[in-house]
Order: structure tokens, then sequence, then C-alpha cells
């Protein structure tokens, strides 16, 4: 034990509560008060480089605040989470779609574990993916922190027990995490993208009269919501196709009920609508959920699609 | 280590018998310094000076700039064309081109911002070339970074390739059972991904819970630091070195926030 670093003797909420001030501080400095000398010249002068070290050093301090004493079921869940991200994302960029794509592995640990270990998702999710495929996307790993976080957030809110409360939640996600994405696309990357259709969008931005960080962050105002629309309907749609015994293993999907109706529709088949998202969550801690039994009562946890959980 | 993801060379050379937390070092401090110093020379000095120099003593050179340039291309033209075109700020117009402007200061800021991005890329696909993401994991995590994060990134690099292999074995099982593959248009072909990423998606996270009982049972998660299996050498000197550009990168970010180099 003497030789176990800090960072893990300290509380959790100590480094994460740090990371996010670092992070707001950085952001409030840039963009709300926006000082003289970033403006003219030739460059940015010293935004590009408080951009970047402020929303790194925020995004390795939540990671490490988030990691510390998270369960080794989320642990193992992270590197497929992780792995959708990157894959997915890697397909929408040689697709050429003006989309992004890269956060459904985000949204899904976020709704499974949580806000903090969505945020630990998303940062590490962008890290890997610059460390291996594609280093530009290693400064963006604080978008993902804000978009694994309110991802956690609203399904603690109960936003995801319907479709439709879901896709407005990913649409208010779009909307936070094109203005957290702003400062890093205009001062780091100079408004261009690797994407030659959301480039195009900056520079219609700028043609209108927008400077470069207005055009970057009205760039993402037009792309994120749909798209972050899209990851919450594919990560809400994924979670409720798997077997209801995987959902409620996770503690924080069990406690707040992120998946009601789900649970409700297997068993009022006959026709009853599902109950009011509204209505309390059954604080149950006990391993049989309060909704379908696990296995017995689903009809689609049969068939051999499923079938890697007994082997 | 089975297959990961990577573009490791393997060779013998002094870039590559670094230990990897120098190297990791040497990409955070340059980048920083590209970033700090506002010349437009100084990110291609960088460049020239230390990032290529290194690539041909690590005997990756070519490969190196097949690399950078495939990442990078794409950036430099947007760049130019959207700054170029669509510069913001006032400036000395050179050239009008219907509602469109180039100046001189645009083409200023994209020349800065692209030859910074250079080195940031650069830098980072010296190390992809010339070290094992294992070994760079390994070497993390004698260097303090909590197992758990060391698991994750490695368990990522590990997946995203067995994923492929999946994919493939569900893709013939389909075909087997008389999925058409090749007929149709776009539309056609989106919803043929359906039983391709259904059984993978849901087969992935399945494995999940065989993942983490198996590994609870080996006594992962637990606060005592586990001993290391490969032991990456280091030496004084490059810890001395890594103080030495880490001491570097917090100067060059405080002088650039007090405006020094502006």
């Amino acid at each position: 034990m003497t030789n176990t670093p800090a960072a893990r003797r300290l509380p959790p909420w100590l480094p994460i509560t740090a990371g996010s001030a670092v992070i707001a501080a950085t952001y409030l400095y840039l963009v709300l008060w926006r000082p003289e000398s970033l403006v003219g010249g030739a460059g940015v002068g010293p935004a590009a480089l408080i951009a970047l070290a402020g929303y790194l050093v925020g995004s390795a301090l939540i990671i490490a605040g988030a990691m510390s004493r998270m369960p080794t079921s989320t642990v193992t869940l992270l590197p497929i989470a992780i792995a959708i991200n990157i894959v997915a994302g890697q397909i929408n960029n040689m697709v050429g779609l003006p989309l992004y794509l890269d956060s459904i592995g985000t949204v899904l640990v976020g709704l499974l574990a949580g806000p903090a270990a969505g945020a630990a998702t998303g940062a590490l999710s962008n890290v890997i993916w610059g460390i291996s495929i594609s280093p530009a996307s290693l400064p963006f790993s604080t978008t993902q922190v804000a978009i694994g976080l309110l991802a956690g957030l609203f399904a603690r809110w109960g936003w995801t027990r319907r479709v439709v409360t879901g896709v407005a939640a990913g649409l208010a996600t779009g909307v936070v995490a094109a203005f957290v994405s702003g400062p890093i696309s205009a001062f780091v990357f100079g408004g261009a993208n690797a994407s030659a259709g959301r480039s195009l969008i900056v520079a219609v931005f700028q043609a209108m009269g927008f400077d470069t960080l207005g055009a970057s962050i009205g760039q993402g105002l037009t792309v994120d919501p749909v798209d972050k629309a899209i990851s919450f309907l594919v990560a809400i749609v994924i979670l409720r196709a798997l077997p209801a015994r995987f959902s409620q293993r996770f503690p924080f999907a069990r406690a707040h009920a992120v998946f009601r109706p789900r649970a409700a529709s297997v068993l009022a088949r006959s026709g009853a609508e599902a109950p009011a998202p509204a209505d309390p969550a059954p604080a149950d801690p006990g391993p049989p959920p309060a909704g379908a039994p696990p296995g017995a009562a689903d009809p689609d946890a049969g068939d051999g699609t499923t079938g890697g959980g007994h082997r | 280590m089975s297959t990961t993801l990577q573009f490791y060379r393997a060779g013998d050379s002094w870039v590559h018998r670094l230990n990897p937390v120098t190297k990791l070092a040497f990409v955070a401090a340059v980048t920083i310094a590209a970033f700090g110093v506002e010349r437009l020379w100084w990110p291609a000095a960088l460049f020239l000076l230390l990032e290529v120099p290194g690539a041909v003593i690590a005997g990756v050179a070519g490969r190196f700039v097949r690399m950078v340039l495939g990442f990078f291309a794409p950036f430099l033209v947007i760049l130019f064309l959207l700054q170029g075109l669509t510069y913001p700020e006032p400036g000395t117009v050179l050239l009008h081109l219907g509602p469109l402007e180039v100046k001189t200061e645009g083409l200023v800021f994209a020349g800065t911002t692209a030859l910074r991005l250079l080195v940031m890329v650069a830098a980072f696909v010296l190390l992809l070339l010339t070290t094992h993401p294992g070994t760079l994991m390994s070497a993390m995590q004698q260097a303090g970074l909590p197992p758990k994060i060391a698991y994750v990134v490695s368990a990522t690099l590990q997946i995203i390739p067995s994923f492929q292999a999946r994919a493939n074995a569900i893709m013939q099982a389909q075909q087997a059972r008389g999925l058409e593959v090749r007929a149709g248009g776009a539309a056609a072909r989106v919803r043929r991904l359906l039983p391709l990423m259904g059984p993978l998606l849901l087969g992935a996270l399945t494995d999940v819970e065989n993942r983490s009982i198996a590994m609870e049972s080996r006594a992962f998660g637990r606060p005592v630091r586990p001993t290391a299996y490969t032991v990456v050498p280091d030496s004084a000197a490059q810890r001395a070195a890594r103080w030495a550009m880490l001491a570097l990168a917090v100067l060059v970010i405080v002088l650039n926030t007090l405006g020094v180099f502006s």
C-alpha cells in the first residue's frame, strides 16, 4: 500500500470537481471573458495553448477521479464502449457523413453506470483514438466528457425511459457539446475539420461574418444536436434489446430505473400502455428486479443472439 | 499479446530503446512548444530539426512521411481553403473572388495553424511507429498510472481487431442462411447493417459479464499495486530529461500566457 499513488487515496469527487473547475475556468476565460490579446495579428495568441492545456488537464483529472473507485463490471464495459465509439466514428469518417457518430458508447456507459463513468469513457475514448488512429481527435476529449456526464444525468432524471424524451436529451446534449468543442476547433484547428462537409459549414458561417470561434460553435450547433440525438437513440435501442439481466447488473441503472418501460411492456403485453415515467424509481437494491424476472418472462432472451451469457 | 491495432514497426534503434514515457513527454513538450511560440518559422524548425531526424535515426522515415501526410494533407487543404477564402478578421485583401476575399492575415493564420498541427501529428506518429502499445502501457503503469486505466487502454486496442474478426464471422453466418450481401442500393445496404450490427453489439456486451467475473477472481481492482511482468528499462538520464522537458513545457505555457512571444 505504500506505493499507492496519492491520487487514489483522495476521495474520488475531489479530482472530478477540480477537473471540472479547470475546464470551466478555461472556457470562461476563452469564450466569455475573451481577453483583448486573443484578437488580431497573425495566429490567435495564447488562446490555442490555453485551450489545449486547460482542457487536457481537466480531462485527465476527471479520468483519474472517476476510475479510482469504479467497480470491475463497469471497468470491463469501458473497452467495449470505447471500441464502439472508435469503430462507428471511423466508419462515419470513411463514409464521409457530416456527422461524428463517435459517442454511442459514451452514452451507453452514461446510461448504465452514471455520469462519472460516462465522463471517463468519453475522455478515454478520444485519448485512445488519438494515440492509436487519429491524433487529431485527442484534444476533443473534453467534449466527450460533457456528453458522458449529461447522458448519466439525463438517465438519472428519467429522460431515457421513453424514446421521445431520450431523443430530446440527445438534442440538449448536442447543444452543450457544440459550445464545449467550439474553442478547440477554433483555436487549435483554426476552424478546419477532418470532414470536408463540416468544414464547409464553418466556411459558410465565416462568410456570413462570424469570427472563427462563432463559426465553429455555429457548425457545432447545426451538426451536434442531430448527431447526439442519433447516438442517444441507438444507445437506448441497443440497451433495450439486451436481456434485462444485463442492465440490472449495474447499480446505477437499477437504482434510478433507467429503463422502466421495457420491463412494463413485457409484462403488460395485454395492451396497457407503459406507466407514466414520472413515478418514482423503486429503490430496490436486491438482485431480482421489480420488473421482468431475468430471462424467464422475456421472449427475446431465449434466441441465439444472446447466447454469450452462459458459456 | 495478440494482434493489436498498431502502426508499430519493430526495430532496435536508439529511439526504439528509449523508455516510452520519455517519448510521451517529448510529444507533450514539443506540442506545447509548437503552440506556445508565436512565430511562423518556429513549428517548422521543430519539425525539421527534432522530429524528422528522430524518424531517420529510428529507421522509419518512409512510413513516417507517408503517415504524417495521410493525416495532415486533408487538414492542410481545408485550412487554406477555409481561412484563405473566408478569414473573418479585417486584413489586407490580396484578391477578390466574388463574395470571397483572399487576405494576407488569413493565409498567415492558416499557415501557423497548419504548421502547429503538423508538429503535433508528427510527434504522435513518431511515438506510435517506435513504441509497442503494450510496452507503452507497462511503462505508464510503472510510472504510476492506475492499473484500471492501463487495462482499459490496452483492452480497447485489442478489442477493435477482434471486433473485425467477429464481424466477418457474423457476415459469413448470415450469408450461409441466405442474406444477400451485394445486391441493392444505399437503402438496402443500410438495412443489411442490422443483421450484422445486432449480433455484434449484443455479443460484445454479453461478454462483459464473463470478463468481469474472470478478472475479479484474479484480484483485479484490489488497492494493492501489482508487480510487473515486463519491466521496461529506464535510466537516470532519461528521468532527468523527462523532468527537463516538463519544466520547459510549463515555462512555455507561463511565458506564453504572459505574452512574451507575441
